[in-house]
């Protein structure tokens, strides 16, 4: 029988309106890794951050090593040696990758002046050690996301955490990055770090864990061993209810090209690779779900963001929409065409946090909600109610504040407000991103459905076996340039990864 | 019927919770006007004129801060309102004194000019706020300045230029050569400022369709949206940079209206002067209002609120201190707005305890530093009892606050070991 080496004893959080945890209690092995899954708002996040002293106000009790703690703040935290990799990394992105490492406790020589040498030399150490080849001098915001997550573990590395949270580290990987992620766990767990492992992703979890432990609505469902579980029993823990694997396999009818891309570039000023986007051609027709592969910086988000009149620079090449030659200067012509995007990032490119449910889903197409200038309150909440219903989004109401929703409700809520606009195409940029199973299924059918009232559907994701399942084809983009362009039945994962890396440089900067 | 009476309670209950901060002025304000009648005679005797005059200045102050409100609702800031009111004021009247008709001596005789020139001058006037407006959505849209720049630029500069321009206006026009004032006689134009009730009329239909504009057109919804997530509302074909021209049009047009009206009030264009500061006044009855200055959340009523209850509370002062109430209007904007803000953190912390105010070595010199300046403005008010009263309660009430901060807290972190 190992040591306990937290214990975790009727934990409890409440936030105005929401009981984000629950007389939650376990406890946490020395040297183990844990696995904490739930679906978004289970309050695995809440939790995780009550551990790592984020937030200091709960109830409840914490004990280290048979000590009761209460943590003020992370840095209470970080001394008792439990450090936290948030999701949404927290590096200073103009500091170099060394200074981050050490911010709040940078090294000084004798006379008080910071030790840049030794900074920068214990740097590279720890980032040699995580197989991350990086200069520690580089600023961190120039890094790739994965080295950004090694720069963080590092951090925690440093400062001799023992136990390690990390809050979904794999949703901005790609597969190499998770690969070497992996190692670097591994090797953190040969040094007997304990680690709790937050994750929606089955594969990752049987693949890490010892022990899983599963939430549900702010409580503890349950806690098993890895042995003892199947990923389909799990996720039955989490959502309380089989989910019935999503069967899209009924054949779509494709229908007229709605999209034509010919020759589209999109120029990259004053970077050394002079194009984002270079020589890119491809069809989408009506009734078609097309996905765009490809690792972190490969283009796939630009390549939207051009069909959609949104990039920063004016690309070149054609694009047709029916046949018309377009040239769109302002996402707002690109909507009048009938082309929607729904962004990569809610949070900051989608969700209006001050606004409520109903005017986050109305605020596209409010023209159509007036009369005589005026704003018919009455119409617009029908549209918004319609909205709401026919993608079954779980909000307490249209006056409900957007950002008491789950992200799989959001991300409904978003892609309704879209399909007011009534578009004949629609760009998803990585629209499963931060959701969880059960939402993700429902995400799945609801593009079918979409695509098969007559739609053309263009979307990214960083997951393949997402794009297997819903994408009749798949388009492999590497360094902006498209590198393959399978049908569904020729692509598999590993077809996809040769031509997403087919133009990988030998030296991985 | 129960249930009709249930529905409505939770209905008022709605209301007060999603107006909770107009509440809070309107009582507020109720609470200065008693405090104000108690402890001075003059809302007791002459109840008549002091209304007449705090809604005339009350009204003069929210015609632009409507502008203000609507800049900062829409994610930006408007800095420049007090020398548009100078400039607006010089442009009005060297209209009118260029259109003037000439007396028996030659000298432009602006006694009776007329509506016709009257009109003219106050639609030239409106046109070059808009110009001001277009002149800021530019550099701010297309050229890449921060509003905050922007608008400085034009702060500084525009005064400078309205003193320029009245001293050039009046070489060419007026027989007796350069002065730096323009005096307009006539009695019509004089009465937009002067007579209580009609700036009153203008601050309530601009604040009017103001209300229509932001909460009953989709305009005012995206405006709303774009100060919420520009790059959101972008990416959902807002057109963000329109949405701005219009901002910050009608913040410099409610500026130049306000201008024509303070000009109207003294009969004098004096651009040295005029408005002069009067842009952080506009500012700071939005904040009060309930505008956040991060932009995407305000309303017209509590803006409207907010430019009452600063008013308020600037005439108790005059009437409590009786002797140069002038000077301390910048300490009760700077107070209030402070107040305002701190109220507002207090709130969305939770209330009580849970916003620590005074944490640490910052927290006790603060504490000295507030006491310090209560103690020491209430002495120039009232004497030095008075102002040794305040020092003393101050380090004594906040002293209590800072303790009942620090227990709070460390209830917080003990509650397990003890």
């Amino acid at each position: 029988m190992t040591a306990t080496v937290l214990s975790i004893q009727r934990i409890a959080k409440r936030y105005p309106g929401v009981q984000a945890l629950a007389d939650v209690s376990f406890d946490v092995r020395q040297g183990e890794l844990l696995a904490v899954v739930g679906e978004n708002g289970a309050g695995k996040s809440t939790l995780m951050k009550i551990l790592a002293g984020v937030i200091p106000d709960y109830e409840g009790e914490l004990a280290l090593r048979g000590t009761p703690v209460r943590f003020a703040g992370t840095r209470d935290a970080e001394t008792a040696g439990i450090s936290i990799i948030h999701q949404e990394l927290n590096l200073v992105e103009q500091l170099s990758a060394a200074a981050n490492i050490f911010l709040g406790r940078e090294k000084r020589n004798r006379f008080g002046l910071l030790d840049q040498a030794a900074m920068d030399r214990e740097a590279a150490r720890l980032l040699d050690d995580l197989e991350c080849t990086i200069d520690a001098r580089r600023p961190v915001g120039e890094l790739r996301v994965g080295d950004q997550q090694l720069v963080e573990i590092a951090k925690a590395l440093s400062i001799a955490a023992d136990v390690l949270i990390m809050d979904e580290p794999t949703s901005a990987l790609t597969e190499s990055e998770v690969a070497r992620l992996f190692r670097v766990i591994e090797r953190l767990r040969q040094r007997g770090v304990t680690i709790l492992y937050i994750s929606h992703k089955m594969d990752e979890v049987f693949k890490l864990a010892d022990r899983i432990v599963v939430l549900r609505d702010g409580r503890l469902v349950d806690v098993v061993e890895r042995a003892a579980a199947t990923p389909r029993g799990i996720t039955h823990l989490m959502v309380g209810r089989e989910i019935e694997e999503t069967d899209l396999s009924r054949p779509r009818i494709q229908g007229d090209k709605v999209l034509e891309v010919r020759k589209l570039s999109l120029p990259w000023p004053g970077h050394a690779r002079r194009w984002r986007l270079e020589d890119i051609s491809f069809d989408l027709h009506r009734g078609e779900i097309v996905g765009v592969a490809g690792l972190m910086g490969a283009g796939r988000t630009e390549l939207l963001e051009c069909l959609f009149g949104a990039s920063d620079v004016r690309p070149s090449g054609s694009i047709r929409l029916d046949g018309k030659l377009v040239d769109f200067k302002h996402p707002a012509e690109a909507k009048r065409a009938g082309i929607a995007l729904v962004t990569e990032d809610r949070k900051r490119f989608g969700l209006f946090a001050e606004m409520n449910v109903g005017q986050n889903i109305t605020v596209c197409t409010l023209d159509q909600a007036t009369r005589g200038g005026l704003l018919r309150g009455r119409v617009e909440a029908e549209q918004a109610r319609g909205i709401v219903k026919r993608f079954s989004v779980k909000t307490a109401g249209i006056e409900a504040r957007i950002t008491s929703l789950s992200g799989g409700n959001q991300q409904k809520a978003i892609i309704g407000r879209w399909l007011l606009a009534e578009p004949k195409v629609l760009l998803l940029d990585d629209p499963t991103r931060g959701v969880d199973v059960g939402a993700k299924a429902e995400l799945y059918r609801l593009m079918d459905a979409l695509c098969r009232e007559g739609l053309g559907i263009l979307v990214t994701s960083s997951e393949l076996p997402e794009l297997l399942t819903v994408c009749d084809r798949i388009l492999v983009l590497c360094e902006g340039r498209l590198t393959a362009e399978l049908s569904r039945a020729e692509a598999t994962e590993q077809r996809i990864m040769e031509a997403a890396t087919a133009r990988q440089p030998a030296a991985t900067a | 019927m129960s249930s009709s009476a249930g529905e409505s309670t939770s209905l008022l209950r709605r209301i007060a919770g999603q107006h909770s901060n107009e509440l809070g002025l309107l009582v507020a304000i109720l609470a200065v006007v008693a405090a104000t009648t108690i402890f001075s005679d003059a809302y007791r005797e002459k109840p008549l004129q002091n209304a007449q005059e705090i809604l005339r200045q009350t009204s003069l102050l929210g015609v632009f801060a409507l502008g203000a409100a609507i800049v900062i609702i829409s994610g930006g800031i408007d800095l420049s309102s007090g020398s548009v009111i100078a400039f607006s004021g010089a442009i009005c009247a060297s209209i009118m004194l260029a259109l003037a008709p000439h007396d028996a001596s030659g000298a432009p005789d602006t006694n009776n000019l007329g509506l016709g020139i009257i009109a003219i001058a106050i639609a030239g006037t409106l046109l070059v706020g808009f110009l001001i407006g277009t002149l800021h959505a530019w550099l701010i849209t297309v050229v890449g300045l921060p509003p905050f720049v922007a608008t400085l630029a034009s702060l500084v500069g525009l005064r400078s230029l309205a003193r320029v321009m009245v001293q050039e206006v009046t070489t060419v026009l007026m027989p007796t050569g350069r002065t730096t004032q323009i005096y307009i006689y006539d009695n019509a134009f004089n009465a937009l400022g002067t007579r209580w009730w009609i700036p009153l009329v203008i601050f309530l239909v601009l604040s009017a369709a103001c209300w229509v504009l932001l909460s009953r057109t989709v305009v005012g919804r995206h405006l709303y949206a774009m100060g919420g997530n520009e790059n959101a509302a972008r990416l959902s074909g807002i057109r963000t940079d329109h949405l701005k021209w219009l901002a910050y049009c009608l913040g410099a047009m409610t500026s130049s209206i306000a201008g024509i009206l303070y000009m109207a009030e003294v009969g004098t264009a004096y651009p040295a002067v005029q408005g002069l500061g009067y842009e952080l006044n506009a500012i700071a009855a939005a904040v009060v209002g309930g505008c956040s200055l991060q932009g995407g959340v305000g309303t017209i009523g509590g803006t409207m609120l907010g430019v009452v209850f600063l008013r308020v509370v600037i005439d108790a002062v005059a009437k409590l201190v009786k002797v140069g109430a002038d000077e301390y209007q910048g300490i009760i904007v700077g107070v209030l707005v402070v107040l305002a803000v701190a109220f507002n953190e207090l709130r969305r912390a939770g209330g009580g305890l849970r916003k620590q105010f005074f944490p640490g070595v910052l927290g006790l010199l603060a504490i000295g530093i507030l006491s310090v300046l209560g103690g020491t403005v209430t002495t120039m008010m009232f004497g030095r009892g008075a102002g040794a009263i305040v020092f003393v309660g101050a380090i004594v009430v906040l002293a209590a606050r800072k303790l009942a901060e620090y227990r709070a807290a460390r209830r917080a972190s003990q509650a397990v070991s003890s």
